[in-house]
């Protein structure tokens, strides 16, 4: 039978509490998953959206490279990448007497930039797509009111796509936020891998495995909610009208 | 160049091909101040594709384009063989002159009635957003709209878009208004609305050059008819004349088969 009072008792880790210490003390648990989710996709979007519109470019070299790093990224897991970066860059001399290597030597920053390099690969797909969905007849009247090129994507295009976006974004936001499950690999401290650390001092699966799962399922329900109502706001127009 | 002031719009001799096809074969357009000029013509016949050539929307192969004067500079495309323009920058102040109206609206869909409107005067032109609202007000109000600041296109009728298109582009305040087939989208009974609002710019002296199906407003409101056919101008000339009595056997045939 589950031990309801394990649970009870091993709650505070999952939200950054040690044996002594009390909730928050630490950044474990629930604020690690979080700062990784969060980060990356800041990091990933900001890097989604220029590499969407060399993606999208006339210039064949800038689109393959693109379409080549998706095509990486896209088509390897998620696990290997942080391992290539964790385990495989401290291989090379130079990285270890490159600035970078202050950063790259904690398993923290090559966590977040493994997540960032995923995310940004199906970001930039998904924008992508819908830059190429744009209605050509929007993109003409732009060009008869004497937008100029970047005007246009300034204004008319990239905001269009970004809010056409918005459904397939969400999907990848819950779909990194599972993904981020795989930081504890890497020693680090996140909702699973404070749950590793449960199950590995007890001997008891579900009590810890259990609960962790509870935290994803209550952080996919208010991204899911947030998300509706950013489509409400943002995607207003697609919505059927209302009188 | 020896033009006269008042000259709004001028093109010369504009040949267009696709391909081995040759849509355009040498047409011509004079459109002084408060000219209203109605091109006709079964389709196929090339008069969309001259329209959208006056603005570059479609490249031309060869022939002149000249608003209020100023020629617009074009050079040799070497991916396609046709022209473009040779300053991006003279075309897209060529093309603030030039506002033009489609037949599918082309409003952004994710902008509001008043952001369509504001949108170009603001970032092209440069006018501080207040008297940009102000001015979009202006013009919802000459279209005939109220209280549709706020929506979005996708939650309006046809007419009601196209109405909103035209007042995006007078926003403008351009030299001479292009319509392509305004009306050919739209439900039979939404029509009316949006020709009524071509006949009020058309009697303030605007200067518009008007793609249309529509025989009434062709006879009724423009001064200048041009029948195209097969690329080439086939009659042109006062609508009441030209109309009535077509000289050439294409028109006639033309006429017959259009009711009105």
């Amino acid at each position: 039978m589950i031990d309801f009072n394990l649970i009870v008792e091993k709650l505070p880790a999952f939200l950054g509490g040690t044996d002594g210490a009390p909730m928050m003390s630490t950044s474990d648990g629930l604020q690690l998953t979080l700062e990784l989710l969060f980060l990356s996709l800041a990091c990933g979007l900001l890097l989604a959206v220029p590499l969407a519109l060399m993606r999208v470019s006339k210039n064949r070299v800038a689109s393959s490279l693109v379409w080549l790093y998706t095509y990486v990224f896209r088509g390897t897991p998620l696990l290997v990448q942080l391992f290539i970066i964790y385990y495989g860059l401290s291989q090379f001399d130079w990285v270890r007497d490159s600035w970078a290597w202050e950063y790259l030597r904690e398993a923290y920053a090559c966590a977040i930039l493994a997540f960032t390099l995923n995310t940004a690969a199906y970001t930039t797909e998904i924008i992508a797509g819908q830059i190429r969905n744009t209605h050509y007849g929007e993109i003409e009247a732009a060009k008869a009111m004497g937008m100029s090129k970047w005007l246009m994507m300034r204004r008319i295009v990239i905001p269009s796509a970004l809010r056409r976006a918005l459904p397939a974004y969400s999907n990848e936001v819950v779909m990194m936020m599972q993904s981020t499950s795989v930081a504890g690999l890497v020693t680090l401290a996140d909702l699973t891998g404070v749950a590793r650390r449960v199950f590995s001092d007890t001997y008891m699966p579900f009590e810890p495995f259990i609960t962790v799962a509870c935290f994803y399922l209550v952080l996919t329900f208010g991204f899911v909610w947030l998300f509706k109502l950013a489509e409400r706001r943002w995607l207003a127009y697609l919505a059927p009208r209302k009188h | 160049m020896n033009q006269t002031p008042n000259i709004k719009l001028q093109v010369q001799d504009l040949h267009k091909s696709y391909g081995s096809h040759e849509v355009l074969k040498g047409v011509s357009l004079t459109a002084h101040a408060g000219d209203v000029i109605s091109i006709i013509g079964s389709s196929g016949s090339g008069k969309s594709t001259f329209l959208r050539c006056i603005n570059m929307l479609e490249q031309p192969h060869s022939g002149s384009i000249a608003v209020t004067g100023e020629q617009l500079a074009l050079t040799t495309d070497k991916r396609n063989g046709a022209l473009k323009a040779a300053d991006q920058t003279q075309l897209a102040r060529i093309r603030t002159k030039l506002a033009m109206v489609f037949q599918h609206f082309n409003l952004w869909a994710h902008m509001t009635v008043l952001e369509n409107i504001i949108e170009a005067p603001v970032h092209v032109l440069g006018v501080p957003k207040d008297e940009a609202i102000a001015r979009a007000r202006k013009y919802l109000d000459k279209v005939g709209l109220k209280g549709v600041e706020d929506k979005y296109p996708s939650h309006m009728s046809g007419g009601q878009q196209q109405r909103v298109a035209i007042a995006r582009a007078l926003a403008m305040e351009p030299e001479v208004m292009l319509f392509d087939e305004p009306t050919s989208a739209l439900d039979p009974e939404l029509v009316g609305e949006v020709l009524r609002v071509m006949q009020d710019l058309a009697k303030e002296g605007r200067t518009m050059v008007v793609v249309t199906h529509e025989m009434g407003f062709a006879r009724e409101v423009s001064n200048h008819v041009i029948f195209l056919h097969q690329g080439r101008i086939e009659e042109q000339g006062n609508p009441r004349d030209v109309l009535a009595q077509p000289k050439s056997e294409r028109l006639a045939q033309f006429l017959s088969g259009s009711l009105k």
